[in-house]
């Protein structure tokens, strides 16, 4: 165990948290900061159901321990959730049938957005852009009709 | 189909924003850490077994062995071969030795590690068959010939039949293991008290059965033990009822503390209940001109080391889709096999999916050595609106040929002759039920409370459990039409056995019909009764309209009607409660009877490339056609067959849960692969909407029937496109490559 003290900046906050440098960011943000948005699915990169933001970039955060996310902004679902234009998604995914058990959804959500903000990430399709994420109830065709829909109501432009 | 309103309150808006909490967010004050010692062989005896040191580790409040619980006979089935820790021997590796409750998981670690333990190994039998043989090592003791159950149908005259028929296809055809692929990890936080009982927050689907089940393990009234469900993150059978739930009770009660057991995904995966793999010896003798004269079949269900819900999907092999195609005489045998392996359970579609997988290939090499297109041979044998099945099925409406029809011109059917090389166009076919009569022999049907309150909102409470299908949103949807109200203000309520109504539970593709009736007779009822206190409060020209009660230009809101029921009633709350009880009949001994209320079908078309050099199968289309009665939420009723087609394809294409000698193969997301977003082609889909005189507003199940005829199109349209008929599953790249050589 390598005990320290911690410096997360985290949905715009600093975090002082201790513990082992090594734990995954995951358990940080769900155990530390009681952030239970962001779901432990594998525990090794797989599932994508613990994917937050990591200066704009989709991260597993199973995988990243949490000292090397010091000096980086982290984002989970928590705070894209209070953002005036993630309304849009969200009510495009409700209206797609985007999510049914919901377990992958913040996940999701959370690569979606990052997506619809930089679509040169994953080669520019939007299916690729999910190649991170599983999802075993919807069989993504909904997700992506949400992603299309949100676009298209921008009049296909970037939002 | 009824028109979208208002965004509902219930469970959709709260996952997309990642603020539902389940199982995995939940924590009680003074929750201790649980993990258990398993068995690492197949067939053992156990010679040895010290925790003493075990239990000397700091931080560690319990350690239990089979000492420490009761031992009674209890199981989710008539077939009671549970236990809550292996006694003298264990059956299948993952069997449960022991658990520890401790303060941390370091601690449950280290306490697990010091468990001494010393084992005989037996001879142990991981095929089905192997273990019917007479000379089979005894897995239970008593169990004939290690066969539970022997399943035997009859009907006709098959030696006729034989003797008529001008051509016979037959087979030997194998579905495999298949992890469910939950995303959230089984799991349960267990917490006893003298005064409560046991409370168990476990994401059963089934949690009166779940109770049931739990409460005689332990000797306890049912009324001791109480189920509270939180959101579900995916199940598909595989969190119905679950050893974990029993053992971390055990550590509560011993221990007096609430404890948390969450599995990992690798310990989810090796000790994983994963659909029970079939095989099938099938043949099918049809007339000249394609009339199906009968059908015979042998299936070998692998349960595992323990009956779990194998029994039920071998019943649904045997049988149900005689009630899709008249086949003439029919004879079912199956053998439901221990082995020592890890039990088996019920997945989407059990039983019946299977079985299509192998009927269906069967007859599209019926209709090649016919000379007739496979669809015509389809329509040529169907069962029909008004008939009663050769089981027993009472079909009030049935529009198959519809389906059968839409299908052929929404895929472009006649395509099939003309397609390029390597590609191919496979049609196949399902039937299923909405609800199941012998789930629970003593009564099927559904109850529903309904109440308005003091703010105007109308609440719901069922027993039946929302597992992100869309129960919520149905039922408000339902109660919407019928009261005239917004969906918005209509809160569905359920998942607590404590609290709730007593319900069957979500699966036999229950919870729109079901409870969906019971919603419905709620909604009347409230209505009649809104209605009489309208009259009583304003006379007789108040009349209860639109969600409002108008009298004299006035309107008054939900919200005035609850304040005049509470000042009429003692401050008591207007609530109604209505059980609906389907007019089905319990199957006899030979599987006859009418067991559902109705009958949902479907017909599909797959559509794929198969590239010769590589055997890989690449999905081009999909078409998905279903008679569902009245499509009563088009949004989740289209993502619910998205996403069994999703699933489907998976297994046929992807999926296999190797467990070889006891031993799981590839317990990880990585080496088990399941679909991604670009193994999915376009779903194109279609619904032939004729109401059904016994499901609420016309509605028949969807849940299953939309997985059912996956295998089989898939299956149909790589025989079509390789000339290569494949019978074991999956049909992955290697194996159809191997096909192709051969």
């Amino acid at each position: 165990m390598h005990e320290h003290q911690l410096n997360l900046t985290i949905n715009g906050c600093e975090n002082k948290v201790s513990g082992d440098v090594t734990q995954p960011l995951a358990d940080v943000i769900r155990e530390k900061l009681g952030l239970t948005g962001t779901k432990i699915g594998c525990r090794t990169g797989e599932c994508g159901a613990c994917t937050v933001l990591i200066d704009g970039k989709p991260v597993v955060s199973c995988l990243v321990p949490a000292a090397s996310a010091e000096g980086h902004d982290v984002v989970t679902i928590e705070e894209l959730s209070q953002k005036d234009d993630f309304q849009r998604l969200v009510q495009s995914m409700l209206e797609t049938g985007g999510v049914q058990c919901g377990f992958c959804t913040p996940g999701i959500m959370v690569t979606l957005w990052a997506w619809l903000q930089d679509r040169s990430l994953f080669g520019g399709d939007i299916s690729s852009a999910l190649k991170n994420n599983l999802c075993r109830c919807t069989g993504y065709q909904s997700i992506i009709a949400a992603v299309e829909q949100v676009i298209a109501e921008e009049g296909g432009t970037r939002i | 189909m009824i028109q979208t309103q208002k965004k509902s309150k219930n469970d959709l808006a709260a996952k997309v924003t990642g603020n539902t909490r389940y199982l995995h967010d939940m924590n009680l004050p003074g929750q201790l850490v649980g993990g258990t010692f398993r068995s690492p062989y197949p067939h053992a005896r156990i010679t040895r077994l010290d925790v003493s040191k075990a239990r000397a580790v700091k931080g560690v409040a319990a350690v239990l062995t089979a000492e420490d619980v009761p031992h009674l006979e209890f199981g989710p089935t008539k077939y009671k071969d549970w236990n809550i820790l292996a006694k003298d021997k264990v059956l299948f590796i993952g069997d449960e030795i022991a658990v520890v409750a401790a303060e941390t998981r370091e601690a449950v670690d280290k306490a697990l590690s010091l468990i001494e333990v010393e084992f005989e190994q037996l001879p142990a039998i991981f095929d089905p068959e192997d273990s019917l043989q007479e000379d089979a090592v005894e897995i239970h003791p008593g169990v004939e010939r290690n066969r539970p159950m022997h399943v035997l149908v009859n009907r006709g005259d098959m030696d006729q039949a034989k003797q008529e028929a001008h051509i016979v296809r037959s087979g030997r055809y194998h579905s495999n293991r298949i992890y469910q692929g939950h995303m959230e990890p089984v799991g349960v936080l267990a917490s006893w008290s003298d005064e409560e009982g046991l409370t168990l927050w476990a994401a059963s689907h089934i949690p009166y059965r779940a109770r049931e089940t739990y409460a005689a393990g332990f000797g306890l009234p049912e009324d001791k033990v109480r189920i509270i469900v939180p959101p579900i993150g995916g199940s598909f059978g595989s969190k119905y009822v679950l050893k974990l739930h029993v053992t971390s009770a055990a550590l509560s009660m011993k221990t007096g503390r609430p404890v948390k057991m969450i599995l990992d995904r690798s310990e989810d995966m090796l000790t994983a209940h994963p659909r029970v793999p079939l095989t099938y010896d099938i043949e099918i003798g049809a007339a000249a001109d394609g009339t199906f004269l009968y059908k015979e079949l042998t299936v070998y269900g692998d349960a595992g080391a323990r009956i779990y819900w194998s029994p039920n999907v071998l019943a649904t092999a045997c049988t149900r889709t005689d009630c899709i195609y008249n086949f003439g005489a029919i004879k079912a045998e199956g053998h439901l096999c221990y082995t020592n392996s890890s039990p088996t359970t019920c997945m989407r579609g059990f039983g019946n999916a299977e079985t299509l997988f192998a009927v269906e290939s069967v007859i599209d090499e019926l209709a090649l050595g016919l000379g007739m297109d496979p669809a015509d041979l389809r329509m040529k044998n169907i069962v029909k609106q008004g008939e009663t099945t050769v089981h027993g099925y009472k079909l009030d409406t049935c529009n198959l040929d519809l389906c059968i029809d839409k299908a052929k011109e929404i895929s472009g059917w006649e395509r099939r002759n003309e397609l390029p090389a390597n590609r191919g166009l496979g049609m196949a076919l399902a039937n299923h039920v909405s609800g199941f009569r012998a789930i629970d022999p003593r009564f099927d049907g559904s109850t529903a409370i309904m109440r308005i309150n003091l703010d105007g909102e109308l609440e719901i409470e069922t027993g039946e459990i929302e597992l992100g299908q869309g129960m919520s949103v149905t039922y408000a949807r339902i109660a919407a039409q019928i009261l005239g109200i917004p969906e918005g203000g209509i809160i569905v309520k359920s998942g607590d056995t404590g609290r709730y109504p007593f319900g069957i539970g979500t699966l036999a593709s229950r919870s729109t019909v079901m409870g969906g009736n019971a919603v419905m007779k709620a909604s009347q009822e409230m209505q009649r009764q809104i209605q009489a206190l309208a009259t009583q409060v304003h006379g007789e020209g108040a009349e209860f309209r639109d969600g409002q009660v108008h009298s004299d230009g006035k309107a008054f809101t939900l919200k005035d009607i609850s304040a005049w029921y509470r000042a009429r009633h003692a401050g008591e709350e207007f609530k109604v409660k209505e059980t609906y009880v389907p007019d089905t009949e319990m199957p006899d001994a030979t599987y006859f009877g009418n067991p559902s209320p109705n009958y949902p079908f479907a017909a599909h078309v797959a559509e794929v490339e198969v590239d010769p050099d590589t055997g890989r199968t690449r999905m081009i289309g999909y078409w998905a056609v279903h008679d569902s009665g009245t499509i009563i939420h088009e949004t989740m009723a289209k993502g619910q067959v998205i996403g069994a087609v999703a699933q489907g394809i998976g297994w046929v294409l992807m999926e296999d849960f190797q467990v070889e000698e006891g031993v799981v193969r590839n317990p990880s997301m990585m080496d088990y692969r399941m679909p991604g977003a670009h193994d999915i082609p376009h779903v194109d889909i279609a619904f032939i909407q004729e109401p059904d005189p016994n499901g609420p507003m016309g509605a028949k199940s969807l849940g299953e029937v939309a997985l059912d005829p996956v295998p089989g199109a898939i299956a149909n349209a790589i025989a079509h496109a390789t000339g290569k008929r494949g019978t074991r599953l999956p049909l992955s790249a290697e194996r159809v490559w191997n096909m192709l050589q051969s």
